[in-house]
């Protein structure tokens, strides 16, 4: 496929480069942020135009071809993703390369000299340790569960499989790393990409994502057909659940649940792979009873459509406006799921905005480029100072004590063994009680910054993190700023007004330019109510919309036809709230006027 | 020391003055070939016209495309390989290079040597390739749109000459991005050299006095100017950059300071020419065939 094809060209209309002119001109003096709701979210969907136009890049598929045509490719999710555009089978397909939100010629590594500097341990020592434990507030620590969760069904560049090659990044003489090689600390690299590269991609590299693209729920479904087969139990649609309730161990991995997607696997994620997996026996139980002559496939498929419809969804109106808690922002999220209400505005926009009715059911879009998701998606996303170095198990029962665990003894093969101890409804309180830490500098987990995995080498996951922007081609935070569409920073001290830091950052970067996106975005200055920065939103506002906009079964395809009207109504009807509450009712008195499930709970 | 020609909106520029600014330019990482069409107007519009030399496919010729890109070193080093058997392809050249030295020598009135070196350079990668008059005109016109002002280079655009012209050059280069860097844009230095060389060769005896070698070294020419961007803020050793500055190397004049031949073709860094140890053989040659014909 050429680097532009005429079925990805996307123009704004005249109007709408007039609005972003007109927009521009008031962000110069205001930014969206501080603008009256409506007026800011008429800014955040000028933007989207504009991101739209200049921001979808794609990199080519990598694999020559989809996989056979399977019976119901056309109503259903294919457990690949592929055959989700009838007319590009391959689009989003689990295998395919990750696009970019950069032009492709911005989107290249540094030479070999440069890649290393400064050093990716220097800046997780320095800049992203953990001094002491800053929660975010406004949060619980099913809110960082989540995304990571959702992460999963969207993204996985695979695991390193070797050591050769690996980036070696030399150790300052006072560096206690005790996994050190001749005073360097390796870094293994991304597994790389194989498939024929195409002549336009100059000097960019490709990676491929072994996760569908889709928003399919792969992370609970699985990317692969043979790991779907593993999970169903062929029984009335239902996924396999054990008599206590639980998904079944992973023979594979011991103390990791037997889900589609188990790799950095802790209670948190079991908790939300537990809970959707319930969900989804839950409708199909509603479907068997509406329709009792379906088959385990008919209700499978169904209850998969539903169910993945609806963590889209809660992520959409629940766990976004919970950690962007900006009138602004619920106004336009709610829009880009509902629509609008406001006649006025109706008739302003026209009766075929999308803003209008809601993505759902409006016409699918890929705009620029062939739907994937990014490299610079994946970036944004790296969250992990979200994670406490400590979990506190709450029991429901007055008389039960506390009980405090390091969080390494909540994660991998020790996973299983909390969840069977405590129970999935008091893990549920704990999380709904307890504050994430804030997606800031200063507040990496210490336990990441070592932490040893079965088969694995001791890892430094803050280097890790700066390593793989880097090596990926991700622009660095000030021309990434530029790239999405806002003024670069001229020093060190427009960058962040956190005390100390500016000074920091000039002692280990000299140059503003060099700054590593991942710490420019922790820290920069936050708009009032944001859980993260204001940069790493404008790759949010494009692909939030995108992973809606350009889904089949989110578009022309979400329609009773294909979901059922049952399906329908369960999706429009369910929150998070409503799902926790089916599956464990004992949380009614901690759920109990609270307006998002996502903020803290109720202390009983 | 460089002139930093910086314009609020307009323009932000760097004119490189000394050899040692240029090898900095050429290895700071923070500064590529590809312009990214972003910075100030001026800026924004020098890209726009670079923009459009890519193969149909989007991939852009070699004098634009990416120093990490490792196709192009691969394509880069392919070429300069092939190219260094320089004793079979001037052999193959043999017609073009006797139709050259004639023109040297004065004795082929009326004949465009453009045509003439067009097709010599055609035929390093396709020995059946034929240049025309059409052929040749479109190179000019490639070479028009580079040199052109805003009203010429819109006229060029509008009237749909500049296309017309890159389509035949991408159609005569057959799919080829290093021919038809070669054949629409790089044949104008050689061309210039041949002219230079006829004018060195007449009204005197210099034919017969010089060297192919000194009359090499006395009409080689290198591109006027190429382009460069800094995407960052670069702080070197011997220019300070800031992001999004067009560099302007003026590669010619450069050569005219240095004694170095090689410096017409950046022979020993990444981005050296892969002909540059080729034209000068093929010069040489016309000089030789020009002087032994007489």
């Amino acid at each position: 496929m050429p680097a532009r094809e005429k079925d990805f060209e996307f123009r704004r209309s005249f109007f709408q480069r007039m609005m972003g002119g007109i927009y521009y001109l008031i962000n110069l003096i205001v930014p969206w942020h501080r603008l009256p709701t409506l007026i800011g979210g008429y800014n955040l969907e000028a933007f989207r135009e504009r991101l739209r136009e200049q921001n979808l890049h794609h990199t080519g598929y990598g694999p020559s071809e989809a996989p056979s045509w399977r019976a119901g490719n056309e109503r259903w999710r294919s457990a690949d993703g592929s055959y989700n555009s009838l007319v590009h089978p391959r689009m989003g397909m689990a295998g395919v390369r990750f696009g970019r939100n950069v032009p492709l010629a911005e989107a290249t590594p540094d030479s070999q000299a440069e890649l290393l500097d400064p050093s990716p341990r220097v800046i997780s020592n320095e800049i992203l340790r953990r001094d002491k434990f800053k929660p975010a507030t406004t949060l619980n620590l099913l809110a960082a569960a989540w995304i990571q969760f959702e992460t999963h069904d969207w993204l996985f560049h695979g695991k390193p499989a070797t050591a050769e090659n690996a980036f070696e990044i030399p150790l300052s003489p006072n560096d206690d790393w005790p996994d050190a090689h001749d005073g360097v600390m390796r870094i293994r690299r991304t597994p790389p990409d194989t498939s024929p590269r195409e002549p336009w991609l100059g000097a960019t590299p490709t990676f491929r994502n072994h996760q569908s693209h889709w928003w399919d729920g792969a992370q609970i479904y699985g990317s692969d057909q043979k790991i779907q087969n593993q999970l169903r139990s062929r029984d009335d649609g239902r996924l396999n659940l054990g008599p206590d309730g639980l998904l079944p161990d992973d023979p594979a991995a011991p103390g990791h649940d037997l889900t589609g997607f188990n790799d950095n696997w802790w209670i948190g994620l079991s908790l939300l792979h537990n809970l959707f997996s319930r969900e989804h026996n839950a409708i199909c139980a509603a479907l068997k009873e509406h329709y009792p002559a379906w088959n385990d496939e008919e209700l499978f498929q169904h209850a998969r459509l539903v169910n993945a419809a609806l963590m889209a969804k809660i992520h959409t109106v629940e766990w976004t406006p919970g950690v962007l808690a900006h009138p602004t922002l619920e106004f336009a999220m709610n829009a880009n799921w509902r629509g609008i209400s406001s006649r006025v505005l109706r008739a302003v926009l026209g009766e075929d905005n999308e803003t209008v009715h809601g993505i759902p059911g409006s016409a699918t879009a890929y705009h620029s480029s062939p739907y994937a998701m990014t490299e610079e998606f994946v970036s944004v996303y790296r969250l992990h100072p979200l994670i406490p170095d400590e979990l506190v198990v709450r029991s429901l029962k007055p008389d039960v004590s506390e009980e405090t665990y390091d969080f390494i003894k909540v994660q991998g093969p020790s996973t299983r063994d909390v969840m069977l101890k405590h129970g999935f409804a008091d893990l549920l309180y704990s999380f709904g009680t307890a504050n994430p830490g804030a997606i800031t500098v200063g507040n990496y987990p210490d336990f990441l910054r070592s932490l040893q995995k079965v088969g694995e080498p001791l890892m430094d996951m803050a280097a890790i993190d700066i390593m793989r922007d880097r090596e990926r081609g991700v622009p660095r935070y000030n021309r990434f700023r530029e790239l999405v569409g806002k003024p670069r920073v001229k020093n060190f001290e427009e960058v962040t007004s956190i005390p100390g830091m500016a000074a920091k950052l000039r002692d280990i970067y000299q140059n503003v330019d060099r700054i590593d996106l991942l710490v420019g975005l922790l820290s920069e200055d936050l708009p009032q109510g944001f859980g993260f920065s204001d940069t790493a939103f404008r790759i949010f506002i494009l692909m939030a919309s995108r992973r809606l906009n350009a889904d089949r079964f989110y578009t022309v395809d979400y329609r009773p036809e294909i979901y059922t009207q049952l399906g329908m109504d369960w999706i429009n009807n369910n929150t998070m709230k409503s799902v926790l509450l089916r599956h464990v009712p004992e949380l009614a008195q901690a759920l109990d006027s609270i307006p998002n499930p996502f903020g803290p709970w109720n202390k009983l | 020391m460089a002139r930093s020609i910086n314009i609020p909106g307009l323009l932000r520029l760097v004119i490189v003055r000394s050899a040692a600014e240029a090898a900095e330019v050429d290895e700071a990482a923070g500064v590529d070939r590809p312009l990214s069409g972003r910075g100030r107007l001026i800026n924004r519009l020098i890209a726009a016209k670079l923009a459009p030399f890519t193969t149909p496919d989007g991939q852009p010729w070699p004098a634009f495309a990416a120093r990490l890109d490792a196709l192009r070193a691969e394509r880069q080093s392919g070429l300069e390989e092939a190219l260094s058997r320089s004793a079979n392809l001037l052999q193959r050249l043999e017609p073009e290079i006797s139709d050259l030295a004639a023109f040297v020598c004065d004795r082929l009135p009326g004949a465009s040597v453009g045509v003439i070196v067009q097709q010599a350079i055609g035929r390093l990668f396709f020995p059946d390739y034929r240049a025309t008059d059409d052929s040749y005109a479109a190179a000019v016109t490639l070479s028009t749109w580079l040199s052109a002002g805003p009203i010429k280079s819109l006229l060029l655009k509008r009237s749909g000459r500049f296309q017309a012209a890159l389509d035949l050059v991408t159609q005569d280069a057959r799919g080829n991005a290093s021919c038809a860097h070669a054949i629409g844009i790089a044949l104008h230095g050689i061309i210039e050299s041949v002219i230079l060389m006829q004018q060195l060769a007449s009204g005197s005896d210099q034919l017969h006095h010089l060297s192919p070698e000194e009359a090499v070294a006395q009409t080689l020419r290198a591109p006027a100017r190429i382009i460069r961007e800094a995407r960052d803020r670069v702080q070197g050793r011997h220019l300070q950059l800031q992001s999004r500055s067009l560099i302007l190397i003026p590669v010619e004049s450069l050569r005219q300071q240095s004694a170095d031949r090689g410096a017409a073709f950046a022979a020993g860094r990444w981005n050296q020419c892969p002909a540059h140890a080729f034209v000068p053989s093929f010069l040489a040659q016309v000089w030789r065939v020009a002087r032994d014909s007489q």
